[in-house]
């Protein structure tokens, strides 16, 4: 893999040269299939239950973290989650449709940020945080969607009285508790021993110089911009979808009298504001894919005569 | 007697090892699965499926929602769903449902707080058996397909492919590493109170497998996508043409038509039965 240098890396000295899509597709395949295999083997491992405290795996959160630390973060992190959904809900039969979005989407920020805050692989420290960030952040999302739909099913949730504080009560044992198992017991510690030494030798099986702390890789790539709209987007979505229950029980139990004139007013324009929202989302989407494809054809065009080898 | 007990210790060993819960795994992802959903289309299936996780949502009447949570059990009994999955369904809301009311009764609540819960567990219940009927009955690839055809990242589809058919030799490869792992080490130590010697060992286990593990699917890996860029993969995953003969098999007749028709039809009577005996759910 001796490989004949882009010119964007002699301009840019400092930074990693870019990945070929092959590249990309290894780091996404094996993030992928290590993990699958991870979930498989947490679905054998037993679990004790102490009345609401679950104490048992959730995932192996050092394979992804290993993954993000030594290969490119984004890749990675777009693989592992997928490996999870492919391997344990679609091949075992526990494929929850709309619910593996939202698992996708945690998981994925979780490593993904893990992946950003290490540089150097070789330091321990690092690696420690990573573990504890992706149990960290895939579980602290998950506790609020769960918020959410208690938010969003039960009608005025927090005037509910024991609910709403019984629902945080739960989701913050199970976050500690999976935080000290999954994320420090089978993320971090493992993560720390696993990941010095498999550098500079996994790399080269895929044909990939080791990662450099002193040459970075290119962390904010399209990916993120994408990503962080699909969010904003998905949060508008929700929040119609609550909208929406109320006008359909409005028009479910009509009565006259019943309808709050105000308050009917004031749902029209929330609606209305999120859909106006979501066009503008739409169209700043539409350009971001727009250029992104001019930038493309661009880059095809002048990296055809050096050639893709690194 | 002792050499008695050391044979039963034995027997019992062989029943529970690693072999058999490898066998019993593959036995659940590759078993033929069949029943009412599994030889519709796929991308009406995801169609009826995305009926049930959405209606939930849009209601507060517990008639409605008792009306879909029956709908949605008929469907999971016509499609089959094994024992199994089922009961661990039912185990699992049971439990979390009653932690919640035991939760809420401590911080003060009451009837009402009853109805709510009830409320959100008929909803996620819902839900739940809804993506089990579409689901369990569907073959893997057979999905994949309907999620290309809704123009999901081509990436899913190639995963799905993968995955079916490099399970087997991952967990074989996976239990002939621990094999080794466990004949080098020595032999294990008295378990310990609650067995906790036992816990450590199996964890840096599965920790210690995966070293070897990672190298291996890394050539592996790359092998595999070379082979697959050599053809052209990336490219083909990309243009159009790729994508519509991958497709071309889908076809939709007017059984998949009836199914949503009824669908519809169903859940328009349950919204009809809701109103003519609302059930709303008062907050306390």
């Amino acid at each position: 893999m001796a490989a004949s240098p882009q010119p964007a890396d002699v301009r840019e000295p400092s930074r990693t040269p870019a990945l070929n899509s092959g590249q990309k597709l290894m780091i996404f395949v094996l993030s992928m299939t290590l993990f699958g295999l991870a979930n498989i083997i947490t679905e054998v491992l037993p679990e004790v239950r102490l009345g609401p405290v679950e104490l048992s795996v959730s995932y192996l959160a050092f394979v992804p973290v290993v993954m993000a630390s030594l290969f490119h973060p984004l890749y990675a992190a777009l693989g592992a989650p997928l490996g999870e959904i492919v391997f344990v809900d679609l091949l075992m039969g526990d494929f929850s449709g709309i619910g593996e979005l939202e698992g996708y989407l945690q998981m994925f920020l979780g490593v993904y940020i893990a992946g950003c805050l290490v540089r150097d692989p070789r330091r321990r420290g690092q690696l420690f945080l990573a573990g504890v960030t992706v149990v960290f952040v895939d579980k602290l999302l998950s506790a609020v969607v769960d918020i959410g739909k208690v938010m969003v099913g039960v009608e005025d949730a927090e005037f509910v009285p024991g609910l709403p504080e019984s629902v945080l009560l739960l989701e913050a044992v199970g976050l500690t508790t999976a935080l000290l198992i999954s994320g420090v017991l089978f993320g971090a510690l493992p993560a720390m021993a696993l990941a010095p030494r498999l550098y500079g030798k996994i790399e080269p099986l895929l044909g990939l110089a080791p990662r450099d702390p002193a040459r970075p890789h290119a962390l904010a790539e399209r990916g993120t911009g994408a990503f962080l709209l699909l969010a904003l987007v998905l949060t508008f979505v929700s929040m119609i979808a609550a909208f929406t229950s109320e006008i359909f029980d409005n028009f479910g139990v009509w009565q006259p009298d019943f309808i709050d004139l105000y308050g009917q007013r004031f749902l029209w324009i929330g609606v209305s504001a999120a859909v106006i929202v979501l066009a503008a989302l739409v169209m700043a989407v539409r350009f971001v894919v727009h250029s992104r494809r001019e930038r493309a054809a661009q880059g095809a065009g002048g990296a055809d005569g050096t050639g893709e080898e690194r | 007697m002792a050499a008695a007990e050391r044979t039963r210790d034995r027997r019992e060993r062989d029943t529970l090892s690693v072999e058999w819960v490898k066998l019993e795994l593959l036995r659940t992802a590759y078993a033929t699965r069949g029943g009412l959903l599994a030889s519709r289309d796929p991308r009406f299936v995801l169609g009826w499926y995305l009926v049930f996780a959405v209606v939930p949502w849009l209601t507060h009447d517990l008639t409605v929602l008792t009306g879909l949570f029956l709908v949605c059990a008929a469907a999971v009994v016509l499609s089959r769903v094994g024992p199994l999955i089922l009961g661990l369904f039912v185990f699992g809301f049971v439990l979390e449902s009653g932690y919640l009311l035991i939760a809420s009764w401590f911080f003060g609540g009451d009837l009402g707080t009853v109805l709510a819960l009830a409320e959100l567990t008929l909803k996620l219940a819902t839900v739940s058996l809804a993506s089990m009927a579409a689901f369990v009955s569907l073959d893997p690839e057979k999905l994949s397909d309907a999620l290309l055809a809704l123009h999901a990242p081509a990436m899913v589809a190639f995963g799905v492919s993968y995955g079916y058919r490099m399970l087997p030799v991952l967990m074989e490869e996976f239990h002939t590493v621990v094999d080794g792992y466990r004949l080098r080490a020595a032999p294990p130590p008295p378990p310990g109170f609650l067995g906790w010697r036992a816990v450590v060992r199996v964890g840096t286990t599965v920790v210690a497998a995966f070293y070897p593990l990672m190298l291996n699917t890394a050539k592996r890996t790359r092998t595999t996508v070379e082979a697959l860029e050599t053809k052209g993969f990336t490219y083909a995953a990309e243009h159009p043409a790729g994508r519509r003969i991958r497709l071309a098999h889908l076809r939709a007749d007017r059984w998949d038509v009836l199914l949503i028709a009824v669908t519809v039809l169903l859940v328009a009577a349950c919204f009809a039965l809701g109103r003519a005996h609302p059930l709303p759910v008062q907050p306390g």
